[in-house]
């Protein structure tokens, strides 16, 4: 080629690359009311990082939420890939989810009001990770996923670009919730200002598509004092509320429907990201327990009237806030994206049946089993 | 009828589109004029503005992994140990088993995991050029459906294709059974493309948000859904990417051609 030739392309690519990499004014560190805002500027960069794609002490799959070993707050050092794999959310439907960390929903990060969290992610959904071999540096994610892969996760690979829109982070998204493309890591810190529970999505467009195709999960912050009960819980679990929109492909897999999701007609309506899930392996308690639900409804689109059948809500703190209790409920009406943390005492040995008691959806798969043995106390 | 915006009728093939494997003979190297037009962009633009394209020629199928390999013989620069790291990720070729090698698997396949730069080396090295992004779509858009509903449903096969690219199993170039009025294939189905200025300079503008769908709903169908997507995919590429399923073709100034088929 000619030098001259060259010389132009260098200088358009050098372009292009440039209105990649914008860069964004940013606010210094600063405290309101007790919380802090202003975090350092993401960094994008390029790595060679092919490790286990979920690393960090307080991750674990649905419905575990990994405890709090520690006085006061941390910061947290998260990892969270985008991977693509495929998965089996019903009985013979498999499709291949675009994820973060492998399954839908994603891993439950747990961390306490007030916690920093510096949070690096690598789009990898063009590369081939195994996510069933347990690791020593993985987070306990990775291992209860090689012990319980009930998704029957399979290496895939989709190229797509995708970010995070962590809900329960306060900054500006045009920097930390940036668009990476395949090969492309980004790093930013957060802090985790407000309890909760809180979902995270990727925010990239089609935001519909991406979070329909399975990019989604939930942070739980716990409240640095608690919530104000006077009792201790005996289990304390994570459901997820989610749709997909699913359609038979021409091989053995399913895909996308675009017009299903347009329309807001799911194929499945699903707890913990799969159909039948909660009652394979039911939550357990024991008569006269009080337990512990954080409920988040994923979306992307439909909404939750979350109902245990046999059994009312104690107490109900919207959105899992303090301040928000709520006595005495039988259903939680939960818009996409909005959750509860709820309390209730299990009143006798059996089953009690979660349901969203939108009924179509819960014949589309929205259902769980919590099963109670004896009292023991 | 025109459904999507404009132009001359061509038959698009569902079925094949959704048994997915059609054997064409590979039309590898060979190229079309399209004549010159306006087309609707799905990006934000002057309300009701066509963007006017001029003639070109433009290669009916990908560049082939057979037709990348030749180039590589005499661009030696830009094979996979050569390269410079300014100019392709490391995932550069990595699809190819052995890139020194001249059994070349899946020759009639579309090359792969090749960055921008090298696609505009490769193009400029046989006289042409990428196409630019307004030449690619115009040509994309240059397809008619009988019906609504059949336009419909190839959009919606186009999103689900989203979905399912399977970048083990990319069929040969040809094979989508989908092509233009002109005879150019697989512009939807097989891979995504290269194109000159893949990055539009409102990207900025429209950094990539939510409302991006949105706005890019202009024409107010299925399509234009499934093109914006496209062009958010493109957004968030740099010209090192290499991506399994992005390849590329050429484009031709009109002039160039002419003047080599005087000269023959």
């Amino acid at each position: 080629m000619k030098p001259l030739t060259l010389t132009y392309t260098i200088l358009i690519g050098l372009l292009l690359s440039g209105i990649a990499n914008m860069s964004y004014a940013q606010t210094d560190e600063y405290k309101m009311d007790g919380m802090t805002f202003g975090m350092p500027e993401a960094e994008v960069f390029t790595e060679d990082y092919d490790g286990p794609p979920v690393v960090g002490d307080h991750l674990s799959m649905l419905p575990n939420l990994e405890p709090l070993d520690y006085e006061g707050n941390k910061t947290h050092d998260v990892r969270i890939d985008i991977i693509a794999q495929e998965i089996e959310v019903a009985d013979g439907v498999k499709y291949e989810a675009w994820t973060f960390g492998g399954t839908v929903p994603g891993p439950v990060l747990h961390v306490k009001e007030g916690d920093r969290i510096t949070f690096t992610m690598k789009n990898r959904s063009d590369e081939e990770v195994t996510i069933t071999q347990p690791t020593k540096e993985g987070s306990p994610f990775m291992q209860q996923v090689a012990q319980n892969n009930f998704m029957k996760a399979k290496e895939a690979t989709m190229p797509m670009p995708h970010s995070m829109d962590f809900h329960a982070g306060t900054v500006a998204k045009n920097d930390k919730w940036r668009t990476i493309a395949p090969g492309e890591s980004i790093k930013f810190d957060w802090v985790a200002n407000y309890p909760g529970s809180y979902i995270y999505h990727c925010g990239t467009p089609s935001v519909l598509m991406h979070t329909a195709m399975g990019q989604h999960g939930v942070v739980v912050v716990s409240p640095k004092d608690g919530y104000d009960t006077g009792y201790e819980i005996d289990k304390e679990y994570v459901v997820v509320q989610s749709e997909y929109y699913l359609k038979k492909g021409s091989g053995e897999l399913f895909q996308y429907d675009y017009e299903a999701a347009q329309n807001r007609n799911p194929s499945h309506v699903v707890f913990n990201g799969h159909q039948t899930i909660l009652h394979d392996q039911p939550l357990k308690a024991n008569a006269g327990d009080r337990v512990r639900l954080h409920f988040s409804n994923n979306g992307p689109s439909g909404t939750s009237s979350f109902h245990v059948i046999g059994a009312i809500f104690d107490r109900v703190w919207l959105e899992g806030h303090p301040f928000n209790e709520m006595r005495g409920m039988q259903t939680v009406l939960l818009g996409a994206s909005s959750s509860a943390t709820i309390d209730l005492i299990v009143p006798e040995e059996g089953k009690y049946i979660l349901i969203d008691h939108e009924f179509a959806d819960a014949e589309k798969g929205a259902t769980g089993t919590l099963k109670a043995g004896p009292r023991k106390k | 009828m025109n459904i999507l915006t404009n132009i001359a009728p061509v038959k698009i093939m569902l079925a094949t589109l959704a048994a997915g494997i059609v054997l064409l003979p590979a039309m590898a190297g060979a190229q079309v004029l399209v004549p010159s037009g306006s087309f609707h962009s799905v990006m934000p633009e002057v309300k009701g503005e066509p963007v006017k394209v001029d003639s070109f020629y433009l290669d009916t199928t990908a560049v082939t992994n057979k037709k990348y390999n030749e180039f590589l013989q005499d661009h030696e620069d830009w094979q996979p140990q050569n390269i410079p790291s300014i100019f392709a990720h490391k995932g550069y070729l990595k699809s190819w088993k052995n890139a020194n090698s001249d059994d070349i698997v899946n020759p009639d396949h579309p090359v792969t995991n090749v960055s921008w730069y090298a696609a505009n080396t490769y193009c400029q090295s046989i006289g042409g050029r990428l196409p630019t992004l307004n030449e690619w779509e115009y040509s994309a858009q240059l397809m008619d459906f009988d019906s609504p509903s059949d336009a419909q449903e190839f959009a919606s096969r186009l999103m689900s294709w989203y979905s399912t690219v399977d970048n083990e199993n990319i069929g040969a170039v040809g094979s989508s059974g989908i092509e233009n009025s002109h005879g150019i294939k697989d512009q939807f189905g097989l891979i995504m493309e290269w194109v000159e200025d893949f990055k539009p300079v409102i990207a900025n503008d429209l950094s990539l948000d939510c409302g991006t769908v949105g706005r890019m709903q202009q024409l107010g169908n299925a399509y234009s859904y499934a093109a914006s997507i496209r062009y958010i995919t493109r957004m968030s590429f740099t010209p090192k990417s290499t991506n399994s399923t992005v390849g590329f073709r050429c484009a031709y100034d009109v002039e160039k051609i002419t003047e080599k088929e005087a000269s023959l």
